[in-house]
């Protein structure tokens, strides 16, 4: 699951030119994001021109069989097009670029990492997929992403009111987690050794 | 399968470690999500407590759940779980659900396994394509091969000049990404393009938590507004809204099936050769849950003969009747009188004899609904529509208001309720305007607008959205002193009261991007469904698929010589899906968009191996088949015909 953000009308206006293309939509992730209203209308504009050779809307372009099996029956309407647009996230893209090998595939959209959220629920919790949980010792609030420069050792100082210094609508990541900890009783977790962040590979942390 | 895996139990060494000096231990293993859903069994949690027991610790229970980071239902899964005398949690899980429960619970939380990042498989479906999710994709000038991935270095102006025969000097496995974009660029004749690029500068403040935090908040807000799930399919409603309603044609033979309703099939009360006239009876209702039926043409009864059902897809016993293009009203069509002079039993009995069923698909005698074993405070008109496509309803909302509002206040009157919500969703704005001009001087009833969202015409969704009532498991809205109509039940409430006709014609949609000419037409129930296409300029393309209904709900029409019932909302002419089935991939997005808060991937595993018991305790039975785990779901599996099939074995069960 990824956010999908539409590309500056101006870029896909200027990767279509004046050639003829095809488009496809996907619809896939739509519930997490997809840009939909601007995209169709985007899309009706370019279509007024009589350029576009096909539209389609689909889902789950990054799933190759399936893709290919949608775009079967579109074959004619994709070749007679100089470019295709895509509006998808990154994934989506390289499976119809690889697919549509001779062609000129064309991401319209940019991909927003949902960190943390590559599993289920989109939810406003934060997780790096750090491969070595500081969660322990913070009293189950995550270091790396409350904190806006990640420390893992405690505050770096720099807070005002309990706001951080980087963004003064966060709040202080670190007197979270002392608050936290205070009242679950825990602040001697505040007495461990220095943690030393690992920033190895996650497939060496997998072995 | 790869595994996917996303976390990882931390070793023996460490967890002895966190576990020093602390002791009464309550355990919370996550079912690993994205991974080949062959096995519920997680060993973790059972290497976990041997390392635990090692270290002499005592455990006081520990509980598997689903999809740990699912907030909202894991509040629900962990209540009252924790025996007393725990001390400490121990949550062996990504670190998403960590934080659910730690923000859940006053007790101290630890986590007892690695968050491990899958760059790359975050696709829906798993390919070995990867994205790093840059907010600035590169993917136009490199042919759409990923600099950021596909190069060790994630250059983005071009190769570092390292490889070595086409191999990275990083990585002597892996082909220099550069090359390949080189490569491909060649094959399509866009070098010169690529060389005329200006110099690309990544920007890495593009993506930051506090936006996607921010983001991710408000669509959440917004799924999980109203009600827990759904989902937003693409409406196209714009293909009919807009056009009014036009009578159909006479149809010259119509053919009627007794079974239009919930219950027991009509008992015919015509013989062949008998003459009708419109309005007259011609089938009995056979017990308290069934309806009488009635012919929507004058003419002469030419056969009594099972027929194909449309949505059953069985034979069931039809009356056909040739028109004979008079439409000639029988006797007993007189106007009932006005509301004040009418009874509440009155208004059941015309309700009854009318042989009006709710008209939203499910065909439950109406008659039935207005007499509730429980007191009822509101009524809601169910104007939502919420099934794409479909605008029978806005029609009749538009084109009839009087006469819903006249239905309305007819069933305010006989559940005996306080007032009357008329809901419709935001997506028609003209229909709200009006209702909101219409019912401005009547004090018992209103009109709410509620955020478009599918299914929210379900009456459980529905109820939940505008009352904040939950229908308890397997109960009736009445339950909660509530009763649901359609908006087209209504009207035809009030027809059979002010006009005395029964229901024997509707308002259907027949629409869909292959349909040549959609629109919303008043139909003859019986009329055959190919009359209706063929009217319509019949479809255009090939490799179409027809409904009845809409794209969500509705049932495949294999055949188009089936007759329109007092269900049918819509004829519809879509794309054929030509997608397979792949394996379950346990990514949980069926759970997240339930509205009945249920897990439909255990259905689908537990249909394949026919483990009845298993659906029935994973509650299949509260499944109102809305489709929307099928609509989301990215190995395509047919959600609910699996478990329409553990409905079915459930049943047989008692």
């Amino acid at each position: 699951m990824l956010i999908t953000e539409l590309k500056p009308r101006e870029t896909i206006v200027s990767l279509a030119g004046d050639k003829k293309v095809f488009i496809i939509n996907c619809h896939g992730c739509k519930e997490v994001h997809f840009p939909e209203k601007e995209a169709v209308e985007l899309q009706k504009e370019m279509s007024a021109d009589g350029k576009v050779t096909g539209i389609i809307t689909t889902d789950y372009i990054c799933n190759p069989e399936n893709m290919k099996l949608r775009l079967e029956k579109h074959m004619g309407e994709i070749e007679a097009a100089d470019v295709v647009l895509v509006l998808s996230c990154g994934v989506g893209v390289q499976t119809i670029a690889e697919y549509l090998e001779n062609k000129k595939v064309c991401a319209c959209c940019d991909t927003y990492a949902l960190p943390g959220f590559q599993g289920v629920t989109p939810l406003e919790y934060d997780c790096d997929q750090c491969g070595e949980c500081y969660l322990n010792l913070t009293g189950g609030i995550c270091p790396i992403t409350a904190c806006s420069k990640s420390l893992v050792n405690g505050q770096c100082g720099g807070s005002k009111n309990g706001k951080c210094e980087v963004d003064s609508n966060m709040e202080c990541g670190w007197e979270r987690i002392y608050r936290r900890l205070e009242m679950v009783g825990r602040l001697d977790a505040l007495k461990c050794p220095t943690q030393i962040r690992n920033y190895a590979t996650d497939d060496e942390v997998a072995k | 399968m790869e595994n996917r895996t996303k976390y990882k139990l931390k070793a023996g060494d460490e967890l002895a470690s966190i576990l020093a000096g602390k002791d009464n231990l309550f355990v919370i293993a996550c079912n690993k999500c994205f991974k080949e859903f062959d096995t519920v069994d997680e060993p973790d949690l059972g290497e976990f407590e041997k390392i635990a027991a090692e270290n002499g610790k005592t455990i006081t229970g520990s509980i598997k759940v689903d999809f740990l980071c699912n907030k909202t239902q894991t509040e629900k899964k962990l209540q009252d779980v924790v025996p007393e005398g725990t001390e400490n949690i121990v949550v062996i899980s990504c670190g998403l659900g960590v934080q659910t429960v730690a923000d859940m619970k006053k007790m101290p939380v630890f986590a007892a396994a690695n968050s491990l990042n899958y760059t790359g498989h975050h696709g829906m479906a798993l390919t070995k394509k990867s994205c790093d999710a840059c907010a600035q994709c590169f993917l136009n000038i490199t042919g759409g091969i990923c600099p950021i991935v596909d190069c060790s270095k994630s250059l983005v102006n071009g190769q570092c000049g390292g490889a070595k025969n086409g191999k990275c000097e990083v990585d002597s496995n892996k082909d220099c990404a550069w090359e390949k974009i080189y490569r491909r660029l060649e094959k399509q004749g866009r070098l010169e393009e690529f060389l005329n690029q200006p110099v690309q500068i990544r920007d890495y403040s593009k993506t930051n938590f506090k936006f996607v935090n921010d983001y991710v908040k408000s669509i959440r807000e917004n799924r999980l507004e109203g009600y827990y799930g759904g989902v937003h399919p693409s409406e196209r409603k714009e293909l009919s809204e807009h056009i009014p309603l036009v009578k159909f044609p006479d149809p010259e033979v119509v053919a009627i099936p007794l079974s239009m309703h919930a219950g027991a099939p009509a008992t015919p009360v015509v013989e062949v050769n008998d003459t009708v006239k419109v309005g007259q009876k011609i089938g009995e209702s056979a017990g308290f849950i069934s309806s009488p039926i009635h012919s929507s043409v004058s003419g002469t009864v030419i056969a009594i003969e099972p027929r194909l059902h449309p949505t059953s897809g069985n034979q069931v016993m039809s009356v056909i009747i040739k028109s004979d293009g008079k439409n000639t009203l029988h006797e007993s069509v007189q106007p009932k009188g006005d509301l004040d002079s009418l009874t509440p039993d009155d208004i059941i009995n015309i309700v009854r004899e009318s042989g009006i069923v709710g008209m939203g698909g499910a065909g439950f005698p109406t008659s039935v609904k207005l007499k509730p074993n429980k007191p009822v405070d509101t009524i809601l008109l169910n104007g939502c529509e919420c099934e794409p496509l479909l605008t029978a309803d806005h029609r009749v909302l538009l084109e009839f208001a009087d006469d819903v509002i006249f239905g309305l206040k007819a069933i305010i009157k006989t559940v005996g309720a306080e007032k009357g919500l008329i809901v419709i969703e935001d997506n028609k704005p003209d229909a709200i305007e009006l209702m909101q001009a219409k019912v401005a001087d009547i004090s018992d009833i209103d009109v709410v607008v509620a955020k478009t969202k599918y299914p929210q015409g379900a009456e459980k969704m529905l109820i939940k959205r505008v009352m904040g009532r939950q229908v308890p498991r397997g109960g009736l809205p009445a339950d909660v002193g509530v009763v649901v109509s359609n908006i087209s039940t209504t009207k035809a409430i009030s027809d059979a009261i002010q006009k005395g006709m029964p229901l024997v014609e509707r308002v259907v949609t027949v629409t869909g991007e292959h349909m040549k000419k959609p629109g919303n037409y008043i139909v003859k129930i019986g009329t055959s469904v190919k009359e209706l296409i063929d009217y319509c300029g019949g479809i255009v393309g090939d490799d179409v698929t027809i409904k009845m209904g809409g794209p969500m709900m509705g049932f495949v029409l294999n055949d188009v010589n089936v007759p329109i019932m007092k269900g049918s909302n819509g004829i519809i002419a879509v794309d054929t899906d030509h997608t397979q089935t792949v394996e379950c991939i346990k990514c949980g997005r069926c759970a997240d968009v339930c509205p009945m808060e249920l897990s439909p991937l255990y259905f689908a595993k537990y249909a394949d191996e026919e483990n009845w018991q298993g659906m029935k305790d994973k509650n299949v039975m509260d499944c109102i088949e809305c489709r929307c785990c099928e609509y989301i779901c990215s190995s395509k599996i047919p959600l609910v015909s699996k478990i329409k099939a553990g409905k079915g074995a459930v049943r047989g069960m008692k």
